[in-house]
Parts: C-alpha cells; structure tokens; sequence
C-alpha cells in the first residue's frame, strides 16, 4: 500500500465536520430538559467485559458505547463525525499528513471523566500505549501495532506517526474508547483493575451497577459534553430465552429489544402490536453454507452445483424464516457500492440436480445415494446447535437433497466446541454459518477467499473452505493494491462472479433483523457500521 | 466420634481431589474452548486469538495448569473468570443468594406441604385422601421438572397472566410483594420432587410412631392424640429428617439448574450453563468444586446423624 | 422351596404340582399391587405402540412438508398435531419413544451390570479393595451428574450411544452401593461359608451363590434407573446436549417446543406427558417390586 494511495481512501472514508458534536444533528424540539425516564433495552446474552480495550463480543459494546466516548464516530452513512477530538483529521485541516503517516489530532476542551478529573491528551496516550501492552488482554491490536512516537503536544492535541498506510484506522479509532490514565495507570495488573467492573468513562452515561445474571444500569452524565443524555436510566437486561425476551417486549417489561433481537415466528405479531415500532434491518451477515473443498466429492464443480440446485431456498425462507431474509447469491451486503448485481440466480430444480450428477459419473446405488468410484456423495453437514432455524432448515434440506440422491447428516456441535479448531483449520465436511464478510465498509475479502489464508495449509485467514483458484487470488492481490475506486468496483464484482461460479460455498440469504422498541422510544436508528443497536443512546428520548 | 471425622475430613479431601481431577481433565478437553466466541469476528486475527490464548495461560500443558489451578485453590485462590475478570468466588458470590432464596423457599414449602401430606396420610390411613397422596407422590417423581416448569408458565403467566414468566423481579420495583410474586412459581416448580419424597418419608416414620405402645398408652390415659403424636414424631423422626436434607442436597442443586433454566433465574444453576457455554473453565470448575463440597457436608451430615440414632450402625 | 401342595377333597396324601415361577410367593405378592400392575400394563402398552405404531400410521416421522406446519391436534389425519416442519407429532412422538425407551433400557443394563460387578467384589472382598472401591463411588457420588453428564456431552459428540454411555456412568452408583451393603450382609452367611470351606473359588461364590439372593434390590434398583435413565435424558436433549435432530427422542421434542409455548402449545405438552406415563408406570413397577421382592427401603430411595 503506497502513501499516496492510504490517504486517498482515508480521504473517501472520512468528511470534517466542524460543527457536529452531535451524534444526530436534528433539531431538537421534543427533547426534554433534563434527562428523565428510563429506557430497558433486552439482550439475550450478557455483557461481562465492562473495559473497552478488552476482549469482548458484540453484546459488550452497548454499554461502551454509552458510558465512553472515542475519537471519532461512525455514522449510518459512512461519515465520520468527532467525537472526543475537536474535527476529524484531514490533509486538508493538517491532521493529516500527505502520506498519511504523520497524524495531528486536536481534543474538545472542557471534557470531564465521570469522576470529575479533566480529559486530556495523555489519556489518548496512555489508551495507545495500553493495547498494545504485550501483558494486557486487548481486543485487537491491528493498526494500533503500527503507531509510533505518540507525543502529548498540550493537553488537546496530540500527534503520532503511523509506520505504514493504514487505510481503515480512522474506522478502527471509531471504534476505540478511551479510557482514564489516572484510573488504568496506578494499577499492576490491568487484566484485574476494580476499573474493569465499575468503568469510569467520559460518555454519555455512568456506570451505575450491575446486577450479576440480570442486568446492568447506567446512569445518565448530566455534564455531558455532547448531545443528550435524555433519559435518566439506561437499563441493559440478560434475558438468555428469546421467548421470554419477546414475551417481556410485549408485555411492555422491556422498552426496546437488543440482540439477538425478535424471532422471526414473531414478527407478524410484532408487526401489530400496539405502542410498538416494529422494523426490518438489514443486517450484513450472509448466511452460507460451507463446503470443505478439500473433501474428494466437493472437489467437482458439478458436486456443489447440483447441491445448490437440490436445495428450496425459497421454501426456506419463505416457511421457515417467514420471509424476513433476502434471498442473494454474494457476499457482499446488498448496499454495498461494490455490489454485484449480475449474478445467475439460483434455482431450484431437483431434475437438473440429478442430471448434473449423472453426468459427472455418479450414479444412484440401491440405497438411493449415488456412489462413484466407490465413494459415496455422503456428508455431515454442522450448525450451532439450539439454533432451532438452522436446525429446521437443515432438516429440510436433508429431504430435498435425499431425492437428489444425495446423503446429508446433520451432526451439530454447541457454539463453543464448533467454532474453534473444528472451523478455524477446516475439519468439517460443511457447516451452515453467518457470517459478515466485511471488515467495516471496505470490500477486501483476501482473508476469506486467498488460498494463502488457509490455515489448515499453513496459512494466516479465515479461508476455512480451503477455497483456492489462482484467478481469484490474483484479482484479490490487485484489489488490495489499488485505490481506484472504479477499478476497484470491476475487481471485486469480478470476485464475486468467479466466487459465485466455483460455488466454495452456497450463499442462502442475508438477514434482515427484526428490531422492535416502544413507539414513544424517538432518535432509535440502526447504524450497520457498528455492532450495537446502542450505538446513539445519547440521543434517545421518550416523547411525554 | 472424633476419629470419625478425623477419618472422614481426610477421605473428603481425597475425594475432591479425585472429582476435581477428572472435572478439570474433561472439561479442558473439551474442544473449542473460551476462544471460539471470537472465530467468527472478523476483525480479530489469529495473533489477536493465539495472544489472548498466552494471556489466560492456556497454552501451558494439561496437568501444569491443573497443578497451578489446585495449589491456588488450597490457598483461597479460586481463578479469575474468562469472560469479566472477577474473581471466581466473587462470580459465585454473586448468584449465591438467588439460588439460595430458591432452595431456601422451596425447602420450606416442601416441609411444610410434605409434613402436612405424610402426618395426614398416616393418621388416615388407605383413606382415599392416603391413596391419592401416595400416587400423587409417585406420579411428581416422575414428571420432568422442566416440563413442569413450562406448563407452569403456560398455564399461569401466558394463558391466565397472574404471574410473570421468569426473572427474579420486575426492574425497578424491588417491594417484597413483587419478588414474591416471581417466586411463587419456581419455588413451587423446584419442590415438585422434594414434597413427594418428604410426605412419603414422614408417613412412615408417623406411621412407626403410632403403632409404638407408648401411643396407645397415651391414648388410655386420654392425653390428646394429636399432641402426643408430634411430640414423638418430632423427636424421633427429627434426626433422620436431618439425615434425609443431608442427603438432598445434590438432587436440590440439579433440580435448582432446572428450575433456574426454565424461569430465568439469575442464579448459580443460570451461571453454570452459561460458562458451560462460554467454555469459562475457572467458574466452572468453582462450581464444580463448590457442589461437591456442599454434597460431601451433606453425605457427612446424614451419616453423623445416622450413626448418632442407630448405634448399631460402625461408623467405619 | 415354593411348590403348592393340592390337598385332594378325600383327604389322600397331596400331590406337589410341579413349580411354576408364577406361583412363586413373590409374584403372587406382586399380583396384589394393584399399581405395579397398572405400571406394568402401561409401560407395555407404551413399548407397544412405540415399536409398532409407526407402522399403522398414516404419515412418517420424517417426512417434512411445509405447508401442514403448526397444525393443532386432530387437524385431518394428524392426531397430535405438526411440527415447525410440518412432520406429524404422533409419528415422531412414537419414534422418539423407541430412542428414548432404547436408550433408557441399555443405559440401565450398562449402569447395573458395571453398578453389580463393583457391588459384588467391594462388598465380598471388603478390606482394602472394597475401601478403595467404595471411595471410587464416592468420588463419582460427589460429582452432581448434571455436571458430569453436561460436560461429556459437551466432550464426545453426541450420539444415541455416547448418551446411554454417560447416563450409564452416572447412574451405576447407586447400584453398586446398595449391591455392596447387600454382600456384606449375605457375606457372613452359612451357604457362603460353606463354600469357602470347600474351596470354591472367589469369583465362583459371589456369582453363583452370593449374586442370586441379592437379585431382589438390584431388580429394584434397575427398574428406578430406567426411570432416572429416562429423565436423565430428556433433560439433557432439552438442554440440547443430548439426542441431535433430526433423530428425535422425548427430551429434544421439548427443546425445540419451549419457544412455541404460546403459538403451539401441544408441542411441548404431548411429550411431556408421555414421558410422565412411562415414568410413573415404571416407578409403580419398582415400588410393587419393592414389595413383592421384600426389600427393605433405601433412604436415598425414590
């Protein structure tokens, strides 16, 4: 990645906004005075990581997001507005350098932490520092390894270089809370800080305490420097059942439903509920199904083609997902620029499953399962097991291909067990997986599709179908190298063809999540750019 | 009696080792691990994974790490969870009153009802109230407690609604009235079984009682019956009535797991399956240790006691 | 030792009829239980219909077809109703009822046999080696079973028969407790001193002379553990260790039931009963046993 060309796309990806503090810039008419109320969001796993540097999942970062603030903030659309800095760094500003190396960031003035000290500089560098410290359990150090010679310039403005072009660390830093020097510093073992259970932030919201198992409240920060807070209390609830989850939406327990969100048996019902907002989301999760190429029947094209005929997609989403997902046939999100729209799609034809698997030598034994050079088309097929629509739709598919002559066994495995080594180095047969392709917006998928990313093979990625074809890899190599966007545009819709052509895995849907919230609930947004639907609670507010 | 427990404390000790041992080995083979949550995030690479796997010390061998694990434990030194950090006692600490207001309510109810059941059935002996009560015990031994569970909700929350689905209490109002009436169900839910097996229990013993001479003395004298009655029952039947508690104490924490299961019940039964899920090997393996524990004062309790009423029982 | 004698209405000397094991005092004891009976007809009826059933039904267990889904009981020829996909709930409840009945059946063979064994050898032998057996059963007494049985099902991958294997290893303690106190009692008795005097060897007595009369509590005891077998299981495919999809046994039937509760609630409430019945008939078997067979009550009984 050259210099020139970094900055190009840190360029695209980013907008200076001087006049936004805000995390919406509506006007507010509506909004009260003082915050007031509470607002009882329903997750159905519990948030356990309360430090924003630590490795966490995706339920964790509602309470981030609330009670710290970062750098810069993601927006819906793809724009980044500051945060904790004064404007968002750009060549133009001198932020930025022209290579994209040297960065300058100014901080807002007059920012609190919860306990009352002064926010300044050497909190962004001891935050720095602090992840990639070799002895602290941090999240991810991609990018933040790369920054060099942090220099406290005064207390709101602080500077570093950057020892290669890192184009999506502007998205990273969205993402990076800081946390307090005066807290963090003074301890030994930062793994163990009494920080890490009663957080201390400079966000929108104060911890206020948690109730181990059953939820966690927070507090609304009156000094505030941004927009909002509305409410008074923002209550995280663990209801581990989705069907208690929903029940308690209905019966108004709960104001506003978090992941894994409403069912979708229950979105017809959902839909008609009174006082409640009921939306579809588009979520950039792709749900596939995964074929080991390395396994002698799905090394044939013509194998993974007529599995993918001799399976009723639409019946399944359709019946058992009551039409929520998107049928597609890429991994890209469909609003995605780099979206290709020109794909074959998928059909489903049990008689050109059979023909196809005739025509490649394999022929229907006694059993009814076709057999070839003795080896028999039989194969497991592994999911997450409890996820009961998975299930349903495996079990579906185990009939439809039977008559194609084809042998499915369904074996799962609880999530913990599947998703280590039996996926990460590819001993499975096939697994049906969602997965989210994207790292931010940028369409580089060499992690996924390269063969060097097989770490079955010794490589480093997540090319877990041992997917390779030298084309593929090829145009993939270019892309990462090149900035223009429309060239870029023609590489990557050309991965998506050849992908979907080789068929290593077979796309099935992308999902559409089923979002509910009281109606009285104003500012609620869903932002795909960050993982929490608590992204803007600061913003929130309950109409009187 | 001293050497008995003497005996005894070191037996216990033996024992923990063992099912400590076996719980460690089998659950740190179990594949996957606390890691798999992380696989499919994508923006965490495999250094991201391979560093935190050195920071839990997870890539020490087997029985290096069961020996750092044990040695602490003797020390007071439980772990620190996987998933928050938190010391595994604190953890546990925490889900302790839950699963405590749970056994502790249910217990009670159990008594209560099971005394009520037996006394009543051994004084009116193959009424039909007697009939009634014995199949009634049999059949709720044999109803799955889940199940019992989710009918419970059918019937009582969804279908007629007086009372809630689960948790512990409604946020935000923390009256005693409400914790009760999310208590309600699951308490009754979890003594399912302990009702049936006390009420059997006690009509024996009052049954054992009544045809003693000393009752049919009383009853010459004209002494009231009744008072008679519970006198010599209570202080006959109260030691092995201890024993038998002792001796629950397993089937109470299993049938707690259940119960909290099914009304999502912030308890330690809840905490169990969740780091069971989450492969938190320091809180599961406390909780291991900490039921076995609890199991062992029970077993030692009820052959104490036993031993303390029959003579004729060696404590060996 | 048990043959009837006829007495002949002119007073000549009786004739023994022959000994048939139904006229044995045990079994006539057991005739007067009115509720082993009613367990027994019941269990069979159940084992019954299970193995045969699927036969004369109208529609197959597996076959999925979308648009019956969510039928309530009695809609056309579905007597119990459908599944999320449409398969009719009485051809799966019967299915279900073989792997469930199977696996409760061979868990407790496994669990009595392996329960006997170290029963009859602590209990014959004592000494040092029935110490050591016996702190063996202690050790896995000590272990709740959930958590044993939860976490090696997370560890093996969970088929029929790694299922029975972990109900049979957590339920052959009991067995083996009460086989070891039985021993130690009948140990000291004049047919086994005999023996020794003669010579017969160890294994000798405790199979052929010692075994045979303490068959009563280990009869007992094998019919609660097909009952604790039975739920054991279907707890854990409730919990979703257990019995996979899409082979279906009692307990998972219920998994996938629960989040239907108030769309479907035949769903849940059919298996939950069946799995009731079998039970209960079991457990009355096991009590008129108790009874017939004389043995005396365990504490931990039930």
């Amino acid at each position: 990645m050259t210099r020139r060309s970094a900055l190009k796309l840190l360029g695209l990806a980013g907008t200076a906004s001087i006049f936004a503090p805000h995390l919406l810039g509506k006007p507010a008419f509506a909004k009260p005075a003082e915050p007031t109320g509470r607002i009882v969001v329903g997750l159905s796993q519990e948030p356990t990581v309360f430090n924003p540097l630590m490795a966490k999942i995706e339920v964790d970062d509602g309470i981030h997001f609330s009670v710290f603030d970062a750098l810069f903030r993601v927006m819906p659309d793809g724009k980044f507005v500051p945060n904790l800095a004064a404007e968002v760094p750009t060549v133009e500003n001198g932020g930025l350098s022209q290579d994209g190396l040297q960065w300058r960031v100014k901080l807002r003035e007059g920012v609190k932490w919860h306990d009352g000290r002064p926010f300044t500089a050497e909190d962004v560098k001891f935050t720095l520092e602090l992840i990639v410290d070799p002895a602290f359990r941090s999240w991810r150090t991609a990018g933040h390894n790369l920054v060099r010679d942090i220099t406290v310039v005064s207390p709101t403005e602080i500077t570093w270089r950057m020892s290669q072009p890192f184009a999506p660390y502007m998205s990273f830093l969205a993402e990076t809370f800081i946390v307090p020097k005066h807290v963090l510093e003074p301890e030994s073992d930062r793994n163990k800080a009494a920080f890490n259970q009663a957080p201390i932030g400079t966000g929108a919201f104060k911890w206020g305490r948690r109730v181990a198992g059953d939820h966690i409240e927070l507090v609304a920060n009156r000094e505030y420097h941004g927009e909002g807070p509305y409410v008074d209390r923002l209550i995280f609830k663990y209801i581990p059942d989705l069907m208690v989850l929903y029940a308690q939406f209905k019966s108004g327990d709960i104001d506003l439903v978090g992941r894994q969100y409403i069912t979708a048996d229950n979105y017809q019902e959902a839909k008609t509920l009174k006082g409640r907002e009921t939306v579809l989301q588009p979520s950039p999760m792709v749900e596939g199904i995964y074929l080991n190429q390395e396994r002698p029947f799905f090394k044939e094209r013509a194998v993974r083609e007529a599995i993918y005929a001799a399976i009723d997609k639409k019946s399944i989403i359709d019946a058992l997902y009551y039409g929520l997902p998107e049928p597609v046939e890429s991994y890209m999100p469909r609003g995605s620029v780099y979206y290709n729209h020109d794909l074959p799609k998928h059909e489903f034809n049990i008689q050109k499953a059979a023909k196809l698997l005739d025509e490649a030598g394999w022929k229907k034994g006694s059993d009814g399962i076709r057999v070839k050079d003795g080896v028999r088309l039989s194969f497991n097929n592994s999911t997450t097991s409890g996820n009961h629509l998975r299930e349903q739709a495996q079990q579906f598919i185990q009939q439809t291909l039977r008559e194609a002559g084809v042998e499915m066994k369904i074996s799962n495995l609880p999530a913990a067990v599947i998703w280590g080594d039996f996926w990460t180095l590819s001993q499975f047969d096939s697994v049906i997986v969602g997965i989210n392709y994207l790292v931010g917006s940028d369409p580089d998928v060499y992690n996924r599709f390269h063969s060097g990313a097989i770490r079955a093979k010794g490589g480093r990625g997540s090319n877990t179908a041992q997917y390779s074809n030298p084309e593929v890899d090829k145009l993939l190599e270019e892309g990462a190298r090149t900035f223009d966007q429309a060239r870029r545009i023609e590489i990557y819709k050309q991965v998506q063809a050849r992908v979907r052509e080789d068929l290593p895995y077979l796309p099935m849907f992308s999902e559409n999540v089923v979002r509910g919230w009281k109606s009285d609930i104003k500012e609620v947004e869903s932002n795909s750019n960050t993982r929490t639907e608590a992204w803007n609670a600061a913003a929130w507010y309950r109409e009187a | 009696m001293a050497r008995f427990l003497f005996h005894r404390f070191w037996q216990s000790v033996v024992l923990l080792f063992i099912v400590s041992l076996i719980g460690f080995v089998v659950l740190n083979m179990i594949p996957g691990g606390p890691l798999s949550q992380f696989a499919l995030d994508a923006s965490m690479t495999q250094e991201d994974v391979d560093r935190i796997a050195r920071q839990l010390g997870l890539d020490r061998p087997l029985l290096f790490r069961y020996f750092d694990w044990s040695w602490k434990l003797v020390q007071g030194d439980w772990g620190t969870s996987f998933r928050d950090g938190t010391p595994v006692l604190h953890v546990i600490g925490r889900h302790l009153p839950a699963t405590l207001l749970l056994m502790g309510t249910s217990t009670v109810i159990s008594f209560v009802l099971g005394a009520w059941i037996g006394i009543r059935g051994a004084t009116h002996r193959y009424s039909g109230f007697d009939y009634a009560a014995t199949i009634g015990a049999m059949v709720a031994l044999s109803i799955p407690t889940f199940w019992f569970g989710l009918v419970g909700i059918y019937i009582f929350s969804l279908k007629l609604g007086w009372l809630p689905a689960g948790n512990m209490y409604t946020i935000g109002d923390q009256s005693l009235l409400n914790y009760l009436h999310h208590l309600i169900l699951p308490s009754l839910v979890l003594s399912l079984v302990t009702v049936a097996t006390w009420s059997r229990y006690i009509r024996t013993a009052v049954l054992d009682v009544i045809s003693q001479d000393f009752i049919k003395t009383a009853r010459a004298k004209g002494v009231s019956e009744r008072r008679v009655l519970m006198r010599h029952v209570v202080g006959n039947a109260l030691l092995p009535i201890i024993a038998l508690a002792g001796m629950q104490v397993p089937a109470l924490l299993g049938g707690a797991l259940v119960t909290e299961t099914v009304f999502t019940w912030p308890g330690m039964g809840r905490l169990f399956l969740d780091s069971l899920g989450y492969s938190d090997y320091p809180v599961v393996m406390g909780l291991l240790m900490l039921s076995a524990i609890l199991t062992l004062i029970g077993n030692l309790l009820a052959d104490i006691v036993i031993a303390v009423v029959d003579p004729r029982v060696r404590l060996s | 030792m048990n043959s009837s004698a006829v007495q002949s209405r002119r007073g000549t000397t009786p004739v023994p009829t022959p000994h048939r094991w139904w006229h044995g005092r045990a079994v006539r004891r057991f005739a007067r239980h009115r509720l082993a009976l009613i367990g027994i007809f019941m269990i069979t009826a159940l084992t019954l219909v299970c193995a045969v059933g699927p036969y004369f039904l109208p529609y197959d267990s597996l076959f999925i077809d979308l648009r019956a889904r969510f039928a309530p009981p009695f809609s056309g020829l579905h007597f119990l109703g459908t599944d999320p996909l449409g398969r009719d709930q009485a051809a799966r409840l019967l299915e279900a009822g073989r792997i469930s009945l199977l696996v409760g059946l061979l868990a407790m063979l496994m669990s009595t046999t392996l329960g006997s064994a170290v029963g009859l050898v602590a209990g014959y032998y004592g000494g040092r080696v029935g110490a050591v057996l016996m702190r063996l059963v202690d050790a896995f007494l000590a272990f709740p079973s959930i958590f044993l049985v939860l976490a090696l099902a997370a560890l093996l991958q969970p088929s029929p028969t790694m299922i029975t294997v972990i109900i049979a290893v957590t339920s052959w303690m009991e067995v083996a407790r009460i086989v070891e106190a039985e021993v130690r009692s009948v140990r000291e008795r004049e047919f086994v001193l005999a023996g020794r005097m003669l010579g017969l060897r160890g294994s000798h007595i405790m199979f052929r002379e010692i075994l045979p009369n303490v068959m009563g509590p280990i009869i007992v005891a094998a019919t609660l553990t097909i009952a604790r077998a039975i739920l054991l299981e279907a707890y854990v495919s409730f919990l979703g260790y257990g019995i996979q999809p899409p082979l279906p046994s009692w307990g998972n039937m219920l998994n996938g039931a629960q989040q239907y509760l108030s769309t479907a609630p035949w769903l849940a409430i059919v298996p939950g009963l069946t799995i009731t019945i079998a039970v209960t008939s079991l457990n009355f078997i096991g009590d008129g046993l108790r009874d017939a067979l004389d043995v005396r009550g365990d504490h931990t009984a039930g």
